[in-house]
C-alpha cells in the first residue's frame, strides 16, 4: 500500500474499450437512448463534433430526464451552433420546463450572431412569457444591438412584466442613450409602483455612472 | 531581404490576431482577448522566426495544414503559462489530508485504490506537493493504494516535471525538514526531487477540450484543477467541467483555484464545505 509507483503497472490509465455502438454520428445518436446515463453523456459530448446531428441532438433534450446528460446536450448544442440549434432553442423558450428554458437561454447567449436575426420576432411574440425570456436572454447576450432591443421593449410592449424585466436588464447594461426610453416607460405606466421604482432605479444608476 | 538593410520583424495585424485567436480557441479552448495581445503577438513572432515564416499568413497556413501537429504543440507550449511552486494554496492540501481522503476512504475498504488527478501538472510542483502531503500528513496512507496522475497540454513542462529539478524560488514554501528529506541540492544550487516521488506520479499529455484525451481517465476520486480554467471562456469551462465529471467516481471531489467557482461553470457538482476549504463534489448517486 502507500503511493503506487506507476512503473509497477502499465495499466493505470483506462484503455479505450471496444464499444457496443460505433462512434460515428449514427452510433452516437443511438447511444442517446441508452439506459446508462454515463453512456448518454459521452455520446452527447462526442456529438459536438458532428454538425449534422444538431437537430436530433436538440430534439433529445425534451426526452432526456437526467440533469447531467441534459447539461452536456446543451453544451454540445452551444458548441455546434448554427441555424438548426438556434431554431431548436427558440422553440424551447416555449417549454413548460424551466430547466429547458434556462438551458436554451444559456445556449442562445453563446450564439449572438446566429440569434440576432430572431430577436425582433421574439420580442413581438404573442406570448408574454416568451417575450420575458427573450429579455432575459438579452441580459446575457453580447451583441451591440442589445440596448436598442431593450429600448424597443420599453417603448412598445404593453405587458408590465415584460417592461419590468427590460428595466432590470437596462439598469445593468444601459447607457445614457437609454434615458429617454426609461423616462417614457415611467410615464407610460405612471400608475404602476413597480415600474416607477425600477425605472427610477435604472435612471439613477445610469445618471450616477 | 535586400543587402544592406535589416529585416523588420514580422508584424501581426488586428485581423491576424482575431484569426489566430479563433483558431487557437477551437483547438484548445483557451481564449485570448485583446488584453492578451502583447503576450500573444510576442510568442507568435518568436515561432514565426523559429520556423522561417516570412509573414503571419505563411506561418498560419503551415500551422493549419501540417501533418504531424509538431508546430501546433510548440505553439501551445509557448502560449500556456506555467508559474507555480511547491505547497501553493496549501489550504487545499490541508483539506485533502484532513477531510477529503477520509471521506473517500469511508466508501472504500482498506486495500483498495484511491486515484488523484492533478491538472495542469505544469513542471510538477503540484503533484509532488500532493505526494509529499500524503506521505507526511495522511495517517492511513499505508492502508490504501494511492495513484497520482498528472497531466498538462504542454509537453515541455511534462518533461521538466519528470526531470524534477527546481529553483530556490520553487521550493521556498517547503518546510526545511521536507526539503532535506525529499530533495538533494545540486552543484548549481537547484534542487533535484527524490526519484521515489518521481516514480509515484504518472504524467501524461491531456487537452481538456479534447474528448478523446479525457476518455482514458476513469474512477478519479479527487481532482486538483487549479488556475487553469481561468484561461478558458465560458463555454469551454463548462465543457471541461462536464468532461471532468465523467472521469470521476461518484462522490469524487474537485478542487479549483481560489478565484474560480464551479457554480459559475456547471450545475453538475454540489458544494462541500470542510474546515480547511470549500470544494466541489460529484453527487454520490451520479
Amino acid at each position: 500500500m502507500g503511493l503506487k509507483r506507476h512503473a509497477d503497472s502499465t495499466a493505470t490509465l483506462h484503455p479505450v474499450e471496444p464499444r457496443d455502438y460505433p462512434r460515428d454520428q449514427a452510433g452516437l445518436l443511438a447511444q442517446l437512448a441508452d439506459a446508462d446515463a454515463g453512456v448518454r453523456r459521452w455520446a452527447a459530448r462526442d456529438l459536438a463534433a458532428h454538425p449534422g446531428a444538431a437537430t436530433m441532438l436538440c430534439a433529445r433534450l425534451a426526452q432526456e430526464r437526467d440533469a447531467s446528460v441534459r447539461a452536456v446536450l446543451f453544451s454540445s448544442a452551444a458548441a455546434l451552433g448554427g441555424t438548426a440549434v438556434v431554431q431548436a432553442m427558440v422553440q424551447l423558450l416555449r417549454s413548460e420546463d424551466p430547466a429547458l428554458r434556462n438551458g436554451a437561454i444559456e445556449v442562445l447567449a453563446h450564439l449572438p450572431a446566429a440569434v440576432a436575426p430572431h430577436i425582433d420576432a421574439l420580442l413581438r411574440d404573442g406570448d408574454s412569457d416568451v417575450r420575458i425570456f427573450t429579455v432575459n436572454l438579452l441580459g446575457e447576450l453580447h451583441h451591440p444591438q442589445v440596448p436598442r432591443w431593450l429600448q424597443q421593449v420599453l417603448e412598445r410592449d404593453e405587458a408590465i412584466n415584460v417592461v419590468g424585466a427590460a428595466l432590470d436588464v437596462l439598469a445593468e447594461v444601459g447607457g445614457r442613450e437609454a434615458l429617454p426610453a426609461l423616462h417614457a416607460a415611467r410615464r407610460r405606466f405612471a400608475g404602476d409602483d413597480y415600474i416607477a421604482f425600477t425605472a427610477s432605479l435604472a435612471i439613477d444608476r445610469i445618471e450616477a455612472a | 531581404m535586400r543587402a544592406g538593410t535589416l529585416a523588420a520583424p514580422p508584424a501581426i495585424t488586428d485581423t491576424d490576431f482575431q484569426k489566430f485567436a479563433e483558431f487557437f480557441y477551437r483547438k484548445t479552448g483557451i481564449h485570448f482577448d485583446d488584453g492578451k495581445r502583447y503576450f500573444v503577438d510576442k510568442r507568435l513572432i518568436e515561432r514565426m522566426l523559429a520556423t522561417g515564416a516570412d509573414n503571419f499568413r505563411a506561418y498560419f497556413v503551415a500551422l493549419r495544414f501540417e501533418a504531424d501537429g509538431a508546430e501546433m504543440q510548440q505553439l501551445v507550449n509557448c502560449m500556456t503559462v506555467n508559474e507555480t511552486y511547491f505547497f501553493r494554496e496549501a489550504y487545499q492540501f490541508d483539506c485533502l489530508v484532513n477531510s477529503l481522503l477520509d471521506d473517500v476512504a469511508a466508501r472504500k475498504p482498506p486495500g483498495s485504490r484511491i486515484r488523484i488527478w492533478s491538472i495542469p501538472s505544469s513542471t510538477g510542483e503540484e503533484p509532488y506537493s500532493i505526494a509529499i502531503y500524503l506521505l507526511e500528513r495522511w495517517a492511513r496512507i499505508e492502508q490504501y493504494d494511492v495513484e497520482i496522475l498528472s497531466s498538462d497540454i504542454d509537453t515541455t513542462v511534462l518533461k521538466a516535471a519528470e526531470r524534477g529539478v527546481y529553483s530556490q524560488r520553487s521550493i521556498s514554501h517547503l518546510p526545511p525538514a521536507y526539503l532535506r528529506k525529499y530533495f538533494v541540492q545540486q552543484g548549481d544550487g537547484d534542487y533535484r526531487i527524490s526519484r521515489d516521488l518521481v516514480s509515484a506520479v504518472e504524467f501524461s499529455r491531456v487537452n481538456l477540450s479534447e474528448p478523446a484525451d479525457t476518455r482514458r481517465f476513469r474512477d478519479i476520486d479527487i481532482i486538483f484543477c487549479r488556475n487553469l480554467l481561468i484561461y478558458f471562456d465560458d463555454l469551454s469551462r463548462r465543457v471541461a467541467a462536464e468532461a471532468m465529471f465523467d472521469t470521476m467516481s461518484p462522490g469524487g471531489f474537485i478542487c479549483l483555484g481560489h478565484s474560480e467557482s464551479m457554480s459559475r461553470m456547471s450545475s453538475l457538482y454540489t458544494v462541500r464545505r470542510f474546515p480547511d476549504a470549500m470544494v466541489y463534489q460529484k453527487p454520490l448517486e451520479a
